[in-house]
């Protein structure tokens, strides 16, 4: 097994091509270096974090019903256990043959705390179903945005059918989806390799990927903002980094948002003398080669077969810029498909290159020399 | 002459004492086998405990890698439910049940030895991840496809889990069979002590369940070396099956877990309150009811697959609230106008009601499927299932383990010590579990190495490990107890608690036969009716008995705690096992009326004899 450590990530760059960057700096201006992004802004406490989906808003409205009846049953048991504990002390100079009443049980007792309890869990039930009923609700035909999310070891894509748009993500801040507010908006989540669960916390709400099948759900987000969201099924060793984010904007400028995103980056064309490695990524944790050369000053040509049937990959280097950011190339190699991507000449000295979606994993050095 | 050569048949062997462990049939010895060997096992689930908690103290990957991660929370749930509580409850079980039910050993005693050496052994077969290319990492749950993808260590996982489920089919067939068949004269299925009709549906649950596991098991180990497909979409099998499988056994496994804790508190609650249980037919029947539903709710842990018909799981665990509400306000009302003794036992039993209480709300809101969907997978659920498991398990196998410590070693733990160790152990629990309820509905998600320093998150999660290391430290206090007592001369008495049970009319610790009487059982309470002279004393309600005896341990005994020999009992190792019930007549002639019983509320009269 390999034994992998975590080290200050690339980020902003991934972020600045791959997205609108008015959009996500407020996002990224919380990053710590090296560590996950703030994504929640709101306080733990006894209720659940602000839904921001009317789905979210029932199920927040039903919570507290749940809540006051615990909090009743707590105080009412604890307290009668305190009560008993003080008052019913054995005395220290009791009679020790002098016996407690005999009690073996109370018939009318016993009926009264089996009914009143099943009284309550039925109307419990039926506030269930009905809240149930109203957050599982389809549209037999979506109307509005579809999106397809399809969730791999360790990334998501998230595609657009109606606007042929198509995000991966990279990097640990994954991928965005736009979602306009005040719409029906209609998610259908696909797994490639094992199970993997959509969850933002502000929707109050999570469903599993799971591979072989498709599970749908309608959502209408109320509140603009942006939302972070995690896989919440354990899906393997970097289960930990698999995140999104949730882009809530009104519908002006979800289309502004539709636009920029089909403006891709522009294709380079690489200069012939250009130095030209080979590479192969067979899995989710290797190179193939794992380390790499290239000689100083010249501009360096990755070819890159992606092996690997179950995930996207791609190659990036540590500080390669000449800002000291990090290269990345663009776009993605799906599963079993190659791509050639041109990096910027390097001075002599070693780098660390690795992929971009699996950005904990799948890491190697490259040497750059005479 | 011939014979001379041969070795003569009654010699008795000079055994050492390693040999006569290692090769003993005895439920007492085997009982504390099990759970020295469970008690360990807490000891390294705990240190991988400390370790998740340390590295999730605050934000940032600090000193475990994720692969190393995967391993441990892997690891910490198995350990803890398959070689810590599991085992333990077996131990105790196997020490106390024959005992209360007034036999001499469990009904298979070689069997009871082989059920016992497979834990060891499949402790082995877990740990040996490690020197073969990494130890299981896919969790206690091993979710296909993923288990069907990661490396050695989830082979011999399975491996692993296959040896220990067949170790408790093994184990839970020796005490149904002992239950039905070896109770003594007297006592009837409605006088048996809670903890026998615990470890009775407990029984009956692991006959149910683990057959099942085993199938998906060697289902996983098809699926992983030969192809199999069963949970591979690709070749036409289904990921949600194995989930299927698995909680069909995985929820009754939490009753397996927690309905011996619920046994020793109603134990416990009415020896130290002086008091009958309250509603012992009422226990009776919750404790059979919650095993039957525990059969109807497995999908629970799968509402967010999308893949399961909701209302009816909702429903379901709904309903279990009722018998589990029946059995706390029946604790309360047996506690309730007592004479409370506060020992560490009572303390245990007491701060598991206070703790359990938040496990179980917990279940209810679990069971509103739409705050489910928002909870489910957070750390809002790591707090439930501790609750249940941390305050629920671990404070009753604790309240069990001071209770019966006297009697398994004839010594009392330390009072003062004890008490010092439920209160770190309270707090800490407290302090690690509860801020995870919180964490959880902020969206914090479980079984990840790193979390996102979002406000309030760092003190929270810190706040969890100081609790985490509070319960260790309470451990230690603990460890250190068991020492210094069984450095104190054995002389605890046979009866310290004052307790209403068979287990405690015979010496502490029991001889190997466990009785040379038994008094006549005219209730769930024997040793109360005989002491609050309900009935007349045990002696005169023997008839002599004939046939082999234990003259030598006997001789060793003060006369007046002996009654008459009782027949059948010979050498633990001989080859004929005794038939283990003592014959007892129901009609003993001095046999006090039936008539005289004290009734429903009334007092007994002073008793007349007391010892």
């Amino acid at each position: 097994m390999p034994l992998v450590g975590l080290r200050p990530l690339p980020s902003k760059v991934a972020l600045l091509l791959l997205l609108p960057a008015a959009l996500l700096l407020a996002a990224c201006s919380g990053l710590p270096e090296g560590g996950l992004p703030v994504g929640n802004e709101h306080p733990p406490g006894f209720f659940p974090v602000a839904p921001a989906t009317e789905q979210g808003e029932r199920i927040n409205s039903l919570y507290p019903v749940v809540f006051w009846i615990a909090v009743a049953v707590f105080v009412l048991v604890e307290g009668i256990l305190l009560w008993i504990a003080f008052r019913y002390r054995r005395r220290r100079n009791a009679d020790p043959d002098q016996l407690p009443a005999q009690t073996h049980g109370s018939n009318l007792l016993e009926i009264a705390w089996t009914a009143i309890p099943a009284i309550i869990v039925t109307y419990l039930f039926v506030a269930t179903l009905d809240t149930l009923a109203f957050v599982e609700n389809i549209e037999p035909e979506p109307q509005g945005v579809i999106i397809d999310v399809e969730g791999f070891q360790w990334q998501w894509t998230f595609r657009y059918p109606n606007e042929g748009l198509s995000f991966t993500g990279v990097g640990r801040e994954g991928p965005a989806m736009g979602i306009p507010i005040n719409e029906s908006v209609r998610i259908r989540l696909h797994a490639q390799d094992v199970i993997h669960s959509f969850y933002v916390p502000q929707f109050l709400y999570k469903k599993d990927a799971v591979p072989g099948r498709v599970n749908e759900f309608d959502i209408t987000l109320r509140q603009p903002g942006t939302y972070r969201g995690q896989c919440a099924e354990f899906c393997g060793l970097a289960h930990t980094d698999m995140y999104f984010t949730v882009l809530a904007l009104e519908r002006a400028d979800y289309d502004v948002w539709v636009e920029e995103s089909r403006e891709q980056p522009d294709e380079e064309t690489p200069p012939p003398d250009a130095h030209v490695i080979e590479v192969s990524t067979p899995d989710v944790n290797n190179f193939d080669p794992p380390d790499l050369t290239a000689p100083a000053d010249t501009t360096i040509v990755f070819e890159l077969s992606n092996t690997d049937p179950s995930s996207p990959h791609n190659i990036a280097i540590v500080g390669a810029m000449e800002d000291g950011s990090d290269w990345i190339g663009l776009p993605l190699a799906d599963a079993g498909q190659t791509a050639t991507y041109t990096a910027p000449a390097l001075a002599a000295g070693e780098y660390e290159f690795f992929c971009s979606v699996h950005p904990t994993t799948m890491r190697g050095t490259l040497t750059v020399g005479n | 002459m011939a014979t001379t050569t041969l070795a003569p048949r009654a010699r008795t062997y000079d055994r050492s004492r390693v040999y006569e462990w290692l090769t003993t049939t005895d439920h007492k010895k085997i009982g504390v086998l099990y759970i020295s060997t469970a008690f360990l096992m807490f000891l390294v689930g705990g240190v991988y405990a400390l370790l998740i908690r340390s590295e999730l103290a605050i934000p940032g990957l600090q000193f475990l890698e994720f692969e190393t991660y995967n391993q441990i929370f892997t690891l910490h749930g198995t350990v803890m439910i398959f070689l810590f509580v599991m085992p333990m409850w077996t131990g105790l079980a196997n020490y106390i049940v024959p005992l209360q039910v007034g036999a001499a050993d469990m009904a298979f005693p070689r069997i009871n030895a082989l059920s016992y050496w497979m834990i060891p052994l499949g402790a082995l077969l877990l740990f040996s991840g490690y020197g073969l290319g990494g130890a299981a990492n896919a969790g206690w749950t091993g979710y296909a496809p993923l288990s069907a993808r990661e490396g050695i260590g989830i082979d011999l996982w399975v491996a692993s889990l296959v040896l220990l489920g067949t170790s408790s089919i093994l184990g839970a067939i020796n005490f149904i069979a002992t239950i039905f068949k070896m109770r003594a004269p007297g006592l009837t299925l409605m006088r048996m002590p809670l903890f026998v009709w615990n470890t009775l549906v407990t029984s009956v649950l692991l006959l149910f369940a683990v057959p099942v596991l085993t199938a998906g098991l060697v289902m996983l180990f098809i699926d992983r070396n030969y192809g199999g497909g069963f949970f591979d979409p690709a070749l036409g099998g289904n990921p949600i099956l194995w989930q299927h499988i698995f909680w069909f056994f995985g929820h009754p496994e939490v009753y397996i877990l927690i309905l011996p804790a619920f046994g020793v508190v109603s134990e416990v609650l009415p020896v130290f309150s002086r008091k009958p249980l309250f509603g012992y037919k009422a226990f009776v029947f919750a404790t059979a009811s919650i095993g039957a539903l525990g059969f109807s709710v497995w999908a629970h842990h799968m509402f967010t697959t999308g893949a399961v018909y909701l209302p009816f799981f909702s429903f379901f665990t709904f309903l279990i609230a009722v018998p589990t509400g029946i059995k706390f306000f029946n604790w309360l009302a047996t506690m309730w106008g007592g004479q409370i003794r506060l020992s560490t036992p009572m303390l245990f039993a007491m701060g598991f009601i206070a703790l359990f209480l938040i496990g179980g709300l917990d279940g209810a809101f679990l069971a509103v499927v739409p705050f489910d969907f928002h909870v489910q997978d957070t750390y809002w659920v790591v707090s439930h299932l501790h609750y249940v498991l941390v305050a629920g398990s671990v404070f009753g196998i604790f309240a069990g383990l001071y209770y019966w410590f006297p009697k398994m070693f004839g010594r009392l733990l330390s009072e003062k010590l004890g008490k010092v160790h439920w209160a770190l152990l309270f707090i800490g629990t407290n302090l690690a579990f509860f801020p995870q309820h919180l964490l959880g509905l902020d969206g914090m998600i479980r079984r990840i190495a790193d979390y996102a320093p979002n406000p309030g998150w760092t003190e929270l999660n810190f706040l969890s490990t100081v609790g985490a290391f509070m319960i260790g430290a309470s451990t230690l206090v603990f460890m250190w107890n068991v020492f210094v007592t069984m450095r104190t001369p054995a002389d605890a008495p046979d009866d310290p608690w004052d307790a209403n049970t068979l287990e405690w009319a015979t010496t502490s610790p029991p001889p190997p036969y466990n009785f040379d009487a038994l008094p006549p059982v005219r209730s769930e309470r024997p040793l109360f009716d005989l002491k609050y002279g309900a009935v007349e004393p045990r002696a005169a309600a023997y008839p002599a008995a004939a046939g082999e005896t234990h003259e030598e341990t006997r001789a060793d005994a003060p006369e007046e705690v002996l009654g008459e020999p009782v027949e059948g009992h010979r050498d633990e190792e001989g080859e004929d096992r005794p038939e283990a019930t003592p014959q007892v007549s129901e009609e003993a002639p001095d046999a006090r009326p039936r008539e005289t019983r004290p009734t429903r509320d009334e007092i007994p009269p002073p008793p007349e004899e007391r010892r």
